[in-house]
């Protein structure tokens, strides 16, 4: 453990508490001058500081899950922050300690947070009530440190009175809700002493549970850390850890090694192996004393805090050394090479190199011979080593240790150059030896600048990596090729054509030609990890946490954001295979399009872009940004759902009908200007009056009007204009259409009788002109002194031109290769909108927009769309209240009712069931109709609303709004709304129960009330859903089950009857009694069926029939009296084997027994159905109501229980 | 910041400690917290169904707009339940008054807070709500709007969408609403009733929502284990469901949905024969306005309807 790669270091006052974010790079440091820190230590910036706590804060804890912070100080004050970047606060306080608070942590899952205190207490707190829901008391002195088991109800406790201490809590889970705060008394109940763990002889520091094992780990003043194993009945030291010379602070269990770590007072943090108990590897500080240290939960990071600051590290490299060829990664985890399949997914271990260099340090990069099959493996220990080893052909049995043929040597950087060549670089001399394959150097040279790093460059060629450039070299004419000015270099990616190599570099990426003659540098702010390249010739890189590309020219942007770093291996398609942190293979799915349409923009390949704008759902700012900088703005406008940008495309490019479209969407009045403004340009003066029309612009309007000639309309103008009370622009429009009365009028009616008389006068209209007068009081005599004027010849141009049905020529949209391919490829392609399944309806409906827009083109109304001009004023009051309406349609149209549960139950399912419990009762009776011809539903109805009453439930969540309705679904797991089904109120074990209850009635000899049951079963069993054939078919068995008790319990019944009224027909009872033992019945019925018809028949003096049913009854091994009584009966039918009544009984043809009227109809003969019970019965029957269950018809057809 | 007592009572009210809410005493006049508990404790007693309750716990002569607005709500309950006639004035009466109090909230010389606008917003979208006005109701809560600073008004949003079946637009009002509100119990309430519809991940979510609260120590609350009871039943898990329920019953929970959700379990899986239709037809007896109850007798009579399409033959006459 040689590495110790620090992350990020900050100064400050000294750190006495540290927590890790659970998930973001957050790290929470409490300082000893009472401010607590938190700093984004990937970024490293100081993200926030609080600083409400007086005087020193020790303790500092992150919730596992939401957002919350915990601190606690010398205040006595345990504070809850919330850190929500937008509303960093503290959320309340919580006062309870009397001295100091060491530790704070919040539980894993409960709403708990644990804290210790000088005042020799460990307090747990719900943070849910602000309550302190328990105190434990035991430790004789200050308790330093306290933490919940990560999985058991336990805690672990340090403190200064030498000991460390197990406590039990799950008292306090079990415990009833404390609804009354304050009350303590029962504290004692709540959590017990567990172990008392002593052995260190001085203040206990820290103590922590091991994450899996049943391990503690201590550290104290007694300069010793110690490890204690835990049973489920005591706890007993396991061994000691020495080394630090002085207090250890802290000491932490590795979360994924079997490691400690620990820091303390003498300056050093040392790592030790747990299960050597040896010390691997100590970190010495100068000067500052460690006083706090964190782990993350999940990487392979830990925090120590020090007198003057922190700082963030981790133990080892985490880029797994890893090598492509082809779909085969060949990669190093846990010191084991494998191989993994990109096609199969197989992830195999080929070799093993535990032996390699130091066991603490992985490989640092591995080079792949695909020739020899062999690897080139280095690795950073021991000043730097080099492996080469064959890898075996099959994986088969143990994997073999490369220390047995592995070929060493020493050597910082070290790859293959040729099918039987190795480099390794010497960074001391500088000398790169190239070596064969049996590791005698072959040659040697002088590195031409100062290398730290060598990769392959090219046949016969090496990239040499310098502290400022890289450098192409020519291996067998020992000189430089080329040389490009880069940051240090620190890996390289050939495409798969051989043809550009990616250099990385800590903030750059080139890209160069194989040559070195072209490049392009990108800059990235944050550390680049890796890269690939795509089949297509992009170059897919990964940041710290970013996936990004980037074009062989240069442009580059995000793909996806990463939560962790990866190091990507290869790129397929869609798919981005890489490895994480821990080395195990990912994939990563991304959305390649936005890269291949650039790439496609950039090679003018134009069925490409066509392709990607058809079936891909490409969109945002920055690809409209892009194209309209790029010079696409037509291209762009099929991207833009947003209305006011597409409208700003749209005048952009002159797309008029477009920019009507979304200026009705966006309905703003400066949008109808601008629309006025482009439209007016290009002439195209119906828009115009359309957006003028929408602005409420009369005076344009008319002036619009007076410029195509629609004299028509200028009359609606003036109309309108009156209805306003405008004058002036009444005046206008009079004066457009040359309709002097009506100019007389407006000026009659403004006062200025004047003109008005003049205006009527010149006019010729001379009785106006004396109406006027007379109404202004004046006679003719009075206005001596007025010239007379001759007749007015004012008048407005005719017009020639019927431009007002015309639209003028307009200018002709750019229609380029994308309109035509977009407009007619949907026509003859046929499959114009294909991206159905990926749900990516965005593309499409940016299409379907653009498809809408030709229409709206097509049937623009003309004139009449925004107001009516034949208005008068009181209907242009209604059309601003239509206006209205129409909004609040919209907002209608926004939150119409959605599909209820109940109307999926009815569509995911055949089964009468279940639409009765959707409350889909027409529906379900149709089906039983068809399905088992049931008509005589009244029976059904408690049981339809049983199954529907029983499917639904009420909750009101919030007050006074009324309850809302949920829905009981047969599977709570389904997640997919096409398979949600009601809840199985009767299922077909419900319902064998309840016959089983009808059976025991039959058995108990009460038949009516057994044919009830049964009846009611037989109705249950209708209301059943299947969801399997093997269900279906033991619905079947039920029903012909039930159907042979319910027969066999009306034959007897009937017998009974025929006993009790017509005791002379002897010939029906035994008949009846006969028949009775053809149902098939269960044996113990069977058996009651047998003894009846041996009885009667042996009775009437049938003896050599009651002879037969005793040979059957005997048969069913009933219980020994009877089969003495049934022995009896055979002997006299032995004896007598006569018949005195006849019956019509033929046991030696099959036949079935009509369900109506109890004789048999035998094989071969007619017969019909019962649709649902398939009971028999004769012909003469059918169309009747079926006697047993009267619920079907007789004879009906039926197309029986569906396919589940 | 709400002061803890203030706190408290909300808390109670959220998860429905209506009736420990009510026996509260309240603050002093001068403090704070007065009106706003005044008005919880009000509310509480509408959640009840006790409109006449709330009201006499209200001054009449408030000038006080959520008290104006809860006075409001009251009125309305009290004529809309059960809906009547003779009634429907007095309910559109009350209705209007909501309505007045939205446009006097809207207006800037209003002296109120925020946070008491958007109380009564709250309170006149329940009320919009209950009447059947959806549209409306959602308008007065803001939907639509950015600066909606009010969880109790999303929750309202979430039920309205949930209960005419968009559970999508429940949940994207709730992401929406995450954003600022992330700790919040009753955002939690929220997402915990969209779940309980949506059944996203087998109603694990709501289960663990109210088994937690049911954990928490500083309020009891028998509308919690209802809701539990309901979640497993939900869950399938019909006799977990029905000892919450009973549980709930002895302690004096029997609600009209305590009493409904029992009916159903016991329907699904009777400890004894006929329990189901028992326990419905104690429902149907002392809850006679359960929606359940209105909506099976609904269902009857479309049955009746459906049965009589069908001809039903006579039975055969039999001669032997």
């Amino acid at each position: 453990m040689s590495v110790m790669l620090t992350k990020f270091e900050s100064k400050s006052n000294r750190v006495k508490g540290l927590a890790f974010h659970p998930t973001q790079p957050l790290l929470a440091a409490s300082l000893h001058n009472g401010s607590v820190q938190l700093w984004n230590y990937r970024m490293g910036v100081l993200v926030d500081r609080f600083d409400e706590h007086d005087g020193p804060v020790r303790a500092v804890a992150f919730h596992p899950s939401r957002q919350l912070l915990c601190t606690g100080g010398d205040d006595y004050k345990i504070k809850v922050w919330d850190i929500r970047p937008q509303n960093r606060k503290c959320l309340f306080t919580l006062h309870g300690h009397l001295d100091y608070i060491r530790t704070v942590q919040f539980h894993h899952e409960m709403p708990w947070i644990i804290s210790t205190s000088d005042d020799q207490t460990i307090r747990v707190w719900n943070s849910t009530s602000r309550n302190c829901i328990a105190i434990l008391t035991g430790h004789s002195h200050y308790v330093m440190s306290a933490q919940f088991h990560p999985k058991e109800d336990l805690v672990v406790s340090a403190s200064m009175d030498q000991t460390v201490r197990v406590w039990d809590i799950s008292g306090l889970r079990k415990s009833t809700p404390n609804t009354a705060p304050g009350t303590f008394d029962t504290f004692d109940n709540f959590s017990t002493v567990k172990y008392v763990l002593e052995g260190h002889d001085r203040g206990v520091n820290y103590a922590m549970f091991h994450h899996t094992l049943p391990l503690i780990v201590s550290a104290a003043d007694d300069r010793q850390i110690k490890i204690w194993r835990m049973s489920e009945t005591k706890a007993w030291e396991v061994d000691s850890c020495r080394g630090h010379f002085n207090n250890v602070s802290a000491a932490l269990f590795h979360p994924k090694h079997e490691l400690i770590v620990s820091c303390g007072e003498d300056k050093t943090i040392r790592i030790w192996d747990l299960a050597k108990r040896t010390a691997v590897q100590t970190f010495r500080r100068e000067h500052d004393r460690f006083w706090a240290l964190a782990a993350h939960p999940e990487l392979n990071l830990f925090a120590a805090g020090h007198d003057s600051g922190l700082i963030v590290f981790k133990l080892e490299r985490e880029r797994p050394a890893f090598a492509v060829y082809g779909d085969q990664v060949y990669y190093v985890r846990d010191k084991y090479v494998r191989a993994y399949d990109i096609g199969s997914g197989s992830d195999i271990g080929l070799l093993s190199v535990r032996k390699f260099g130091s066991p603490y340090i992985p490989p640092r990069t591995l080079s792949f011979n695909p020739a020899e099959r062999a690897v080139l493996l280095t690795i950073s220990s021991d000043n730097g080593l080099y492996e080469l080893t064959a890898l075996p052909k099959d994986a088969v049995g143990e994997v073999k240790d490369s220390s047995g043929d592995g070929k060493r040597g020493s050597g910082q950087s070290a790859i293959f150059v040729a099918r039987n060549r190795l480099a390794i670089l010497n960074k001391a001399t500088q000398l790169i030896e190239v070596r064969d394959l049996s590791n005698s150097v072959i040659k040697t040279i002088k590195a031409p600048v100062q290398t730290n790093e060598i990769f392959y460059g090219g046949t016969a060629s090496l990239i040499l990596s310098s502290t400022a450039s890289v450098v192409l070299y020519d291996i067998q004419q020992q000189k430089t090729l080329a040389e490009i000015a880069t940051p240090p270099v620190k890996y390289s990616v050939w495409s798969a054509d051989g043809a550009l190599v990616a250099l990385l570099s800590k903030h750059t990426i080139t890209i160069a030609s194989k040559n070195f003659s072209q490049h392009t540098l990108i800059h990235e702010t944050i550390r680049i990890k890796s890269g690939a390249w795509d089949d297509s010739g992009v170059f897919i890189y990964s940041t710290l946490n970013h996936v990004k590309y980037t074009l062989s020219q240069g442009d580059h942007g995000v793909i996806c954001t990463l939560d962790n770093p990866v190091y990507l291996t290869r790129v397929k398609g869609k798919t981005i295979h890489c490895l994480d942190r821990s080395a195990r293979p990912r994939t990563i799915t991304i959305d390649p399009t936005e890269f291949r349409f650039k790439l496609a923009l950039m090679r003018n390949n134009y069925e490409e872009i066509l392709y990607i704008i058809r079936t891909s759902n490409l969109l945002g700012q920055s690809i409209i940004a892009y194209l309209q900088q790029k010079g696409y703005p037509e291209i762009a406008l099929h991207f833009v759902q947003d209305k006011s940008t597409r409208f700003d495309l749209a005048i952009e490019c002159g797309n008029l009908d477009v920019a009507l479209e979304t200026a009705r969407a966006v309905d703003r009045p400066d949008c109808w200007e601008r629309l006025a403004q482009a439209a007016l340009k290009q002439g195209n003066h119906k828009i115009v009056e359309k957006a003028y029309q929408q602005t409420k612009n009369f005076d344009r309007l008319s002036f619009l009007y007076l410029a195509t000639g629609s004299t028509e309309k200028l009359t609606k103008m003036q109309k309108i204009a009156e209805a306003r009370g405008d004058p002036m622009s009444r005046f206008h429009n009079a004066l457009f259409t040359n309709d002097i009365p009506a100019r007389i009028a407006v000026l009659r009616d403004v006062g200025l009788y004047p003109l008005a008389y003049l205006t009527a006068k010149t006019n010729g209209l001379e009785e106006l002109a004396l109406d006027i007068l007379e109404v202004a009081g004046l006679s003719e005599a009075d206005i001596d002194d007025v010239p007379s004027f001759g007749n007015s010849t004012l008048k407005p141009p005719p017009v020639i031109n019927k431009t007002t049905d015309l639209n003028w020529p307009a200018v002709n949209d750019a229609e380029n290769f994308f309109e035509k391919a977009l407009a007619n490829g949907a026509l003859e392609r046929d499959e114009p909108y294909v991206n159905g399944i990926d749900g990516a309806a965005a593309g499409s409906s940016a299409l379907d927009d653009w498809a809408k827009d030709e229409e709206v083109q097509e049937d623009l109304p003309p004139e009449e769309g925004g107001w009516d001009l034949d208005a008068d004023a009181d209907e242009a009051e209604d059309q601003e209240q239509e206006q209205e309406q129409e909004a609040e349609e919209e907002l209608g149209d926004g939150i119409t009712p959605g599909v209820s549960e109940t109307a999926l139950w009815v569509r995911n399912s055949p089964f009468a069931g279940d639409h009765a419990a959707a409350g889909y009762f027409e529906t379900a009776m149709q089906l039983l109709h068809r399905q088992f011809g049931v008509t005589n539903f009244a029976a059904l109805k408690p049981l339809f609303l049983t199954v529907y009453r029983s499917s639904h439930a009420y909750l009101s969540p919030i007050s006074s709004l009324p309850p809302l309705q949920l829905h009981l679904r047969r599977n709570p797991e389904e997640s997919s709304p096409s398979r949600f089904l009601p809840v199985a109120s009767r299922t077909i074990q419900s319902v064998r129960a309840e016959l089983s209850d009808g059976f025991r009635l039959v058995s108990g000899n009460k038949l009516p009330e057994a044919k009830a049951v049964i009846r009611a079963a037989l109705q249950a069993l209708l209301l059943v859903s299947v969801s399997s054939d093997t269900e279906g078919k033991e619905w079947r068995d039920t029903v012909t089950l039930a159907r042979e008790y319910i027969l066999g319990v009306s034959i007897e019944l009937e017998r009974r009857r025929v006993v009790e009224q017509d005791p002379e027909n002897v010939k029906r009872n035994l008949e009846l009694a006969a028949y009775f033992t053809h149902c098939q019945m269960q044996p113990p019925h069977m058996q009651i069926a047998l003894r009846s018809a041996m009885g009667n028949f042996s009775k009437a003096n049938n003896h050599a029939s009651a002879a037969k049913f005793a040979r059957r009854l005997i048969d069913l091994n009933p219980d020994p009296k009877i089969v003495a009584q049934a022995r009896q009966r055979v002997a006299a039918g032995d004896r007598n084997p006569r018949n005195a009544v006849e019956v019509a009984y033929d046991e030696f043809t099959d036949f079935e027994i009509c369900a109506a009227s109890f004789t048999p109809i035998y094989k071969g003969s007619p017969s019909v159905r019962c649709p649902y019970t398939d009971a028999a019965y004769l012909p003469e029957y059918k169309g009747h109501l079926d006697p047993l269950t009267e619920l079907t018809e007789i004879g009906l057809g039926s197309s029986g229980l569906p396919a589940p | 910041m709400d002061s803890s007592e203030l706190y408290h009572v909300k808390q109670q009210f959220i998860l429905g400690a209506y009736k420990p809410l009510i026996s509260l005493a309240l603050p002093p006049e001068s403090s704070p917290d007065y009106v706003p508990t005044l008005v919880y404790q009000a509310r509480a007693h509408l959640a009840l169904n006790d409109p006449s309750a709330a009201l006499s716990l209200l001054p009449t002569d408030s000038e006080d707009v959520t008290i104006k607005a809860t006075s409001s709500l009251a009125h309305y309950i009290a004529a809309a339940t059960p809906p009547s006639d003779e009634n429907s004035e007095a309910a559109e009466a009350a209705l209007e008054e909501l309505r007045d109090l939205i446009v006097e909230i809207e207006g800037d010389d209003l002296e109120a807070s925020e946070r008491d606008k958007w109380l009564v917003r709250v309170l006149a979208g329940t009320a919009f709500a209950r009447s059947g006005e959806v549209e409306e109701a959602l308008e007065t809560l803001g939907l639509n709007e950015d600066n909606r600073a009010s969880v109790e008004a999303v929750a309202l949003i979430v039920q309205i969408f949930l209960s005419i079946n968009r559970p999508d637009l429940a949940r994207r009002e709730y992401e929406k609403c995450k954003k600022w509100a992330e700790d919040d119990l009753l955002l939690q309430l929220i997402e915990s009733t969209i779940n309980l519809v949506t059944g996203k991940e087998g109603y694990s979510d709501c289960n663990s929502f109210y088994t937690e609260q049911l954990a928490n120590p500083s309020l009891s609350s028998t509308k919690l284990l209802t809701a539990r009871g309901v979640t497993r039943l939900l869950r399938g898990e019909v006799s977990e469901a029905k000892s919450d329920l009973e549980e709930a019953i002895s302690q004096g929970g029997a609600d009209g949905e305590t009493v409904a959700a029992y009916a159903v379990a016991a329907t699904l899986r009777p400890s004894k024969k006929g329990e189901g239709d028992e326990w419905w037809s104690k429902l149907t007896q002392e809850f006679p306005n359960h929606p359940l109850v209105n909506d099976v007798s609904e269902k009857a009579g479309l049955f009746d309807e459906a049965a009589a399409k069908f001809n039903v033959p006579s039975l055969p006459t039999v001669t032997v």
